[in-house]
């Protein structure tokens, strides 16, 4: 705005009288904000009211026994602090992704460095047999992996037979159902998590690399001198990201488990699932919602904190 | 950097051993591919043919009925309709809400624009799973759950197109917009015939963006449908597993791949641009 008032200095308009509405339109931002509405109506009334209205809720006692709305302040938070199973909610999210995130990222950048070698045509094949499974539904992926998990005619059970292995329950056993979901995670994302760190690498200078080289540096020595270290702000990133998604399972978990054995597979979003829609219990569903999204606005406060201020745009990719 | 120089840039990089490398990415692919291959071939087979010592890779005789079946159990013709109509809606939508935010936000400056470009931003990081119980509630009041519709409201907004369109148009350069306000080409003109056309890749890229993830999504609809006239392939699946009580392996592998195939299909024939989609996006929608 500030510039087109500048190229329309001109004598002839500099004398004509900016009437009452137009400057009140300028004010306004040229009728910039019209352009916004579309998208605000729909961010206000499914994101931004939704936080506000389920903290209200979570003050309220509202399930199958009182249809009707009872006002009981913080008392659903009481409850839950009380409630061992909301603990062991959280400490199965917490192992989820302690199990699932460095795995992940790890191969996904191990095999970026890999597919980033000079590889021929068989690169374009490598890129769509590691990244393919990104395509997948998490639903379809997670019945294709309960198949594979099957204890008496699964293939990872023979397979693993075969290296000696004795038979493991997978989804049925108490210790291994969690560790089931977290396999089948890692190969439905670590593609995914390949392809964001190929193009970090492919935006690292090669003149650091061939610097490298004439001073003798090996691969190794160059990995930990340039890679690792210009890859800093891509791997935060992307461990933000992860960490976010580690507290969005639920499909595979409602496919493959239920949640159990013995909720030893109950994560956070199943478990608000449970309260709302098989328990009708929407004053605690509201309350482990409001946590969630308490939850994610720390997190997201942080990321502004630490990786906000260094994000800077520039031109192409 | 041209595209040439980069290639070669990329062959000076940390060269390793080119046989290992293949060896060891191969090995991987291999590895990552199976688990499908092993779908495939589960589906093709007869229930007998399941319960073998040692794992039958190629089934023979091919049996197709599985396919057959699995549409008389479940109207998967309508799931996949379903499907194509709520993910292409949601799309649509995007597009225009997407377009609009991201212009002002790139070529316009207005009072409290940092202030609601926040709130766009945030927005990418509360998904659905964080909302999904009040927005149920809305849904519920407004007297639209078990509609097309109730699946696509809540993602008719976009913090994360508008984020990557800003960011695209803000590149064009601030002469060409002068130069076509000069000639009357200014306000929503320029953005309909200037910045749309070339920030076309950015688009196809959120299109390709989003299309995958809606057609993925699972508890938003599971929640809000509860008929098999209006639900998705996903939710389709989901229920098929329960109606069949989980043990009819060869049925259920046949509706999973018939689940997983469009897509499949869609990226092998344009992988390239769904790569390059997929890579330069940073995040998922």
């Amino acid at each position: 705005m500030a510039d087109s008032t500048a190229i329309a200095s001109g004598p002839e308009v500099a004398a004509r009288p900016i009437s009452q509405a137009a400057l009140w339109r300028r004010r306004l931002g040229g009728g910039s904000y019209v352009y916004l509405v579309p998208s605000l109506i729909f961010l206000i009334a499914f994101t931004y009211y939704p936080i506000g209205f389920s903290a209200y809720l979570s003050l309220f006692r509202w399930n199958v026994l009182n249809p009707e709305r009872i006002w009981i302040g913080f008392e659903n938070y009481a409850q839950l602090w009380r409630e061992p199973l909301f603990w062991l909610v959280l400490r199965n999210n917490l192992f989820y992704a302690v199990g699932a995130i460095p795995t992940t990222m790890a191969l996904g950048l191990f095999l970026a460095i890999l597919v980033n070698q000079k590889l021929g045509r068989a690169r374009g094949v490598y890129r769509v047999a590691l990244f393919y499974p990104t395509m997948i539904p998490m639903v379809a992926a997670a019945m294709l992996w309960v198949w594979i998990f099957n204890p008496g005619i699964g293939l990872l059970n023979y397979y693993l037979g075969f290296l000696g292995v004795p038979r493991i329950e997978w989804l049925y056993s108490r210790h291994a159902a969690l560790p089931a979901i977290i396999i089948m995670s890692i190969w439905k994302n670590f593609g995914y998590f390949m392809l964001i760190y190929l193009a970090a690498l492919q935006g690292i200078s090669a003149d650091l690399y061939e610097a490298a080289s004439l001073e003798g540096a090996g691969a190794w020595a160059r990995f930990r001198a340039i890679t690792f270290p210009l890859l800093g702000p891509t791997s935060l990133f992307v461990f933000v990201v992860a960490i976010i998604s580690s507290f969005q399972v639920f499909d595979q978990v409602f496919v493959m488990t239920q949640g159990g054995p013995a909720d030893q597979t109950n994560v956070l979003i199943f478990y608000i699932y449970q309260h709302a829609f098989r328990f009708w219990d929407l004053g605690m569903g509201a309350t482990l919602t409001t946590m969630f999204i308490g939850l994610l606005l720390a997190l997201i406060t942080l990321v502004f904190l630490t990786v906000g201020r260094r994000v800077y745009y520039e031109g192409g990719a | 950097m041209s595209w040439v120089a980069r290639r070669a840039a990329w062959r000076r990089r940390l060269r390793l051993n080119p046989l290992a490398t293949h060896l060891v990415v191969g090995l991987v692919a291999l590895v990552t591919v199976t688990p499908y291959l092993w779908l495939l071939s589960t589906s093709l087979k007869f229930k007998t043919e399941l319960f073998t010592p040692t794992p039958r890779w190629i089934p023979w005789p091919i049996n197709w009925g599985n396919y057959a079946e699995m549409f008389d159990r479940a109207p998967f013709g309508v799931f996949l309709t379903n499907t194509v109509i709520v993910v292409c809606g949601i799309l649509a939508v995007q597009l225009v809400t997407v377009t609009l935010a991201a212009y002002v936000f790139a070529r316009r400056r207005f009072r409290g624009s940092n202030v609601l470009f926040m709130l766009f931003l945030v927005q990418m990081m509360i998904p659905i799973h964080a909302t999904f119980l009040p927005n149920f509630l809305t849904l519920r009041s407004l007297d639209l759950l078990n509609t097309r519709m109730a699946m696509m409201l809540p993602f008719f907004a976009s913090g994360y197109g508008t984020f990557l369109l800003r960011q695209a148009f803000k590149q064009v350069p601030r002469e060409l917009e002068d130069a076509a306000v000069i000639d009357g080409c200014g306000g929503p003109r320029f953005l309909w015939h200037v910045l749309i056309p070339l920030a076309r890749p950015t688009l196809v890229a959120f299109g390709l963006i989003s299309l995958v993830s809606h057609w993925n999504d699972y508890l938003w609809p599971l929640i809000v449908t509860d008929t098999p006239d209006v639900r998705t392939l996903t939710i389709g699946l989901g229920m098929f597993v329960q109606q069949e009580s989980g043990a009819d392996w060869t049925l259920l592998m046949a509706a999973t791949v018939f689940v997983t195939a469009p897509l499949l299909l869609i990226f092998l024939v344009f992988q390239r641009k769904f790569i390059e989609s997929f890579m330069f996006s940073g995040l998922k929608g």
